[in-house]
């Protein structure tokens, strides 16, 4: 065994050194967004008054659930963090995680690195041991630290510990799923895709179960629901972490066996032989063809997606109904279900519109991608036009986006008219044609910045970030209009409004323009692989 | 500057940031030459030819390369040019074959024949993936897809790295093909042998300016034959005029001698009895070593 883990030590060391800050920005994110719910929430919802009327707003549009799961308790500052930070904190510890073990693992191989050290005295098995540390070190760090932050920001102390806890937790276990992806895939793209799609899918099934009320098995077999049985702030129930250390525990068991059976560089499947002669002599056949994987992946996830959000919004009446909060709501006359219904509609669309404009931002990264690996080098020495190749990768990552919105939104209208819930099939079908400028804009900030400022590239992801915190998590900050309307879904109007208003749409239209020309004249006049 | 020139570059300058690749580099090719593009790595080759290719802006500087503005008549100069990058990266999921095509095909079209033919001489297997390829199979994908469309102009980064002796002479064979054919070639290397063999002239670049240019000839004329001879007599030291750099080891003497002044080195030893002589050709590698020991830019000798 000494043999096999040989080198592992030292190079934990350097790697740590090295790629240990690429944890940094998910522990920001997670810190911030636990502090900032012990800060705030006694400030924003001082009296039980007003939280009364939070657990009625949550209660009444179940679209919210779904991200964010149950929530057990708003009267309390500990049960408010738990319902707004558990699940997203986890769900990003557990990214982090993915991205540094694969990076650390398969992407190491990918560049040609891994065989330089692979060369050294190292153990068969130290890479991928160094990987695993990597990632369970820095989610520990990440729980230490946001726990110890939201303790001294004002939480309590056994719930915060235990809410930090769950964050590690999340992060152990996606970690051990990553490493065994890591074996599975034949590059980094592909065990990266394989370890987000399924935190994915777990992540929705959670919100899913808890918001339909499904059976208690359908929590207990999703790692996921682990976490959030654990209750800080209302139970504080420690034993559930067992499971995940459990978990942890044999994936990266199977893992090392996976690897000790491949061969370098290599994956599960082994490649074919190709065509000799080629088809594709477009760049946008070139766009297509080296996006065509994720873009089937994704057309799969949205068909999915529509299926579950479709079928949820069959079971908004019951889920409306069992609401006590909202019962008094509308027993009060303060709202309608028809108005509460059409409410949840626009959010929903809002919400696949956010995530359907994630593969449009990562076909925009891919294109950077291919620029720093020399490939855009060759394409540009021929006769192609830099505005042409930039305008193939920029129409895709438009269409793409389009076509899985359009196919969720079609499926939930099906599914919602289907259900006499009050929803028209053309009403819904529209809505999700008025949601798709709201996606081109927060896309079209990717094209600016991989256009004009590619070395910025994180920055390409600042509008599908900004829009995900001010459509979900702005009104439980009570923010002000005038900070929402930075979302640019804020200006998508509800089509069931007869004074519905266009004029959002254009404005926003607008900005996607300019954002189109930044990113055009950017990537024309600047220099290439720089 | 001559009439038929191809590539024209006049005091460029390029920087990174604080970093300065290229100052005031000039550089002629003409028409149907096979031009040598000799330098230490880092020395600002590559940064040229991408400023050639309109890849990178030029800071400041004329470049012409066909008669055009290689930044504004990207695509017009491109449609009569093909380009071999030093470091080939091809798309992972591609076959060779495949990016032969898609390449060719954004040029404006193959010669089919050509390229089968290619395909053929550098025993290429375009079944294989990108990311099954070797450095040295990478770098054939990169050169029969340049070679296989009729162009003016080849621009060649290092080509041969990575290739092995056997398919080296094949793409000497094949550039000398090109050739004949009347296309004009910029081959870069820091490999001397590769550029004595091909190229017509030959320019010589360090720290971002070239500080030799011309042909074969002319640049021999700047180095020394060295001689090794073995005397019956020792002759007198202060007389060696003609020699640079003498040792007398006994009766054993080694030497430089100027190409001018080789008669006159002659016609010194021959009274002292020469038993043996070994005369060495003025080599690149000596001119090539003598241009880069030195600590200052060697400017002043061309």
């Amino acid at each position: 065994m000494s043999t096999m883990l040989a080198g592992a030590a030292p190079l934990l060391r350097t790697t740590l050194k090295h790629d240990g800050r690429r944890f940094a920005p998910w522990i920001v994110i997670v810190t911030f967004l636990s502090t900032s719910s012990v800060l705030v929430y006694p400030w924003i919802f001082p009296s039980q008054q007003d939280r009364a009327g939070l657990a009625a707003a949550v209660g009444g549009n179940p679209a919210v659930g779904l991200i964010f799961g149950p929530a057990f308790d708003l009267s309390t500052t500990d049960g408010f963090n738990a319902w707004r930070s558990l699940a997203l904190g986890g769900f990003m510890t557990a990214l982090g995680a993915i991205f540094v073990l694969t990076r650390a693992t398969r992407g190491q191989e990918d560049s040609g690195q891994a065989e330089l050290l692979a060369s050294g005295v190292l153990g068969r098995a130290s890479r991928l041991l160094v990987g695993i540390g990597l990632a369970l070190i820095g989610s520990l760090a990440l729980g230490v630290i946001a726990s110890v932050l939201t303790g001294l920001s004002g939480g309590d102390w056994p719930s915060s510990l235990l809410l930090g806890a769950t964050f590690t937790a999340t992060g152990w276990m996606f970690a051990a799923v990553a490493a065994v992806t890591a074996q599975i895939g034949s590059d980094s793209r592909t065990a990266n895709s394989i370890a987000v799609g399924v935190l994915g899918v777990l992540f929705l099934l959670r919100g899913f179960a808890y918001s339909i009320q499904a059976p208690d098995w359908t929590v207990w077999i999703n790692p996921l629901g682990w976490m959030t049985q654990t209750h800080p702030g209302t139970g504080n129930h420690w034993w559930p972490l067992g499971y995940a250390l459990a978990l942890t525990l044999v994936l990266t068991t199977i893992a090392f066996t996976l690897q000790s059976r491949r061969d370098f560089g290599q994956g599960a499947i082994a490649p074919r032989p190709g065509p000799a002669r080629g088809k594709d002599r477009s760049t946008w056949r070139l766009a297509v063809r080296l996006n065509g994987g994720p873009i089937i992946a994704w057309t799969v996830a949205f068909l999915a997606l529509g299926l579950v959000f479709g079928y949820f919004a069959t079971s908004i009446n019951d889920i409306l109904g069992n609401d006590s909060n909202v019962s008094q709501m509308l027993a009060a006359g303060a709202t309608t279900p028809d108005a509460l219904i059409a409410a949840f509609i626009v959010t929903i669309l809002s919400l696949v519109g956010i995530i359907a404009a994630i593969p449009g931002v990562q076909i925009m990264l891919k294109l950077r991608t291919e620029e720093m690996e020399d490939r855009v080098e060759l394409v540009i020495a021929t006769k192609v036009r830099r505005v042409r190749f930039y305008a193939s990768n920029v129409i895709l990552a438009l269409a793409a986006p389009t076509l899985f919105l359009l196919i969720a939104g079609v499926l939930i209208a099906t599914l919602a008219s289907a259900a006499d819930i009050g929803v028209d099939f053309g009403d819904a079908v529209l809505q999700t044609v008025a949601t798709v400028p709201a996606v081109w804009t927060i896309i079209a900030v990717s094209i600016a910045v991989v256009g004009a400022r590619p070395q910025v590239s994180l920055a390409a992801w600042v509008g599908v970030l900004s829009s995900f915190v001010l459509t979900l998590l702005g009104p439980s900050f009570k923010l002000w209009d005038s900070v929402l309307a930075f979302s640019p879904f804020w200006h998508v109007p509800n089509v069931t409004n007869s004074d519905a208003d266009v004029w959002g749409l254009l404005w926003i239209t607008l900005v996607t323009a300019l954002f189109l020309v930044v990113g055009f004249i950017g990537f024309r006049r600047r220099d290439l692989a720089r | 500057m001559s009439a038929n020139a191809v590539i024209e570059i006049a005091g460029l300058v390029k920087s990174y940031g604080k970093f300065p690749a290229l100052n005031g580099l000039d550089l002629t090719v003409d028409q149907g030459q096979v031009h040598g593009f000799l330098g230490p790595n880092g020395s600002g080759k590559s940064t040229t030819i991408r400023v050639l290719l309109g890849l990178l802006r030029a800071d400041g500087g004329t470049v012409r390369l066909l008669g055009g503005d290689p930044w504004k008549d990207v695509v017009e100069l491109h449609r009569r040019l093909a380009y071999v990058p030093g470091d080939v990266s091809l798309w992972p999921g591609m076959t060779g074959g495949e990016a032969i095509d898609l390449l060719g095909a954004l040029r404006g079209g193959l010669n089919e024949k050509r390229r089968a033919e290619l395909v053929d001489r550098f025993e290429l297997d375009p079944t294989k993936r990108g990311r099954q390829y070797s450095k040295g199979n990478r770098q054939k994908v990169a050169i029969v897809a340049a070679l296989a469309s009729d162009v003016e102009l080849l621009i060649l980064d290092e080509p041969t790295s990575g290739l092995d002796p056997l398919m080296e002479n094949i793409f000497l064979e094949v550039i000398a093909e090109a050739k004949q054919r009347g296309t004009t070639v910029l081959l870069s290397s820091h490999i001397l042998a590769e550029v004595e063999s091909l190229a017509d002239r030959l320019s010589i670049i360090r720290d971002g300016r070239i500080v030799e240019t011309g042909t074969l000839t002319e640049l021999r004329g700047h180095t020394r034959t060295s001689i090794h001879a073995v005397l019956q007599r020792i002759p007198p030291e202060d007389e060696m005029d003609a020699f640079r750099d003498v040792r007398l080891d006994g009766a054993k003497l080694t030497g430089t001698v100027d190409s001018n002044r080789i008669g006159e080195a002659m016609s010194f030893l021959a009274p002292y009895g020469i038993q043996s002589l070994t005369v060495e050709p003025p080599s690149l590698e000596s001119l090539f070593l003598r241009l880069y020991e030195t600590d200052t830019p060697a400017a002043a000798t061309s």
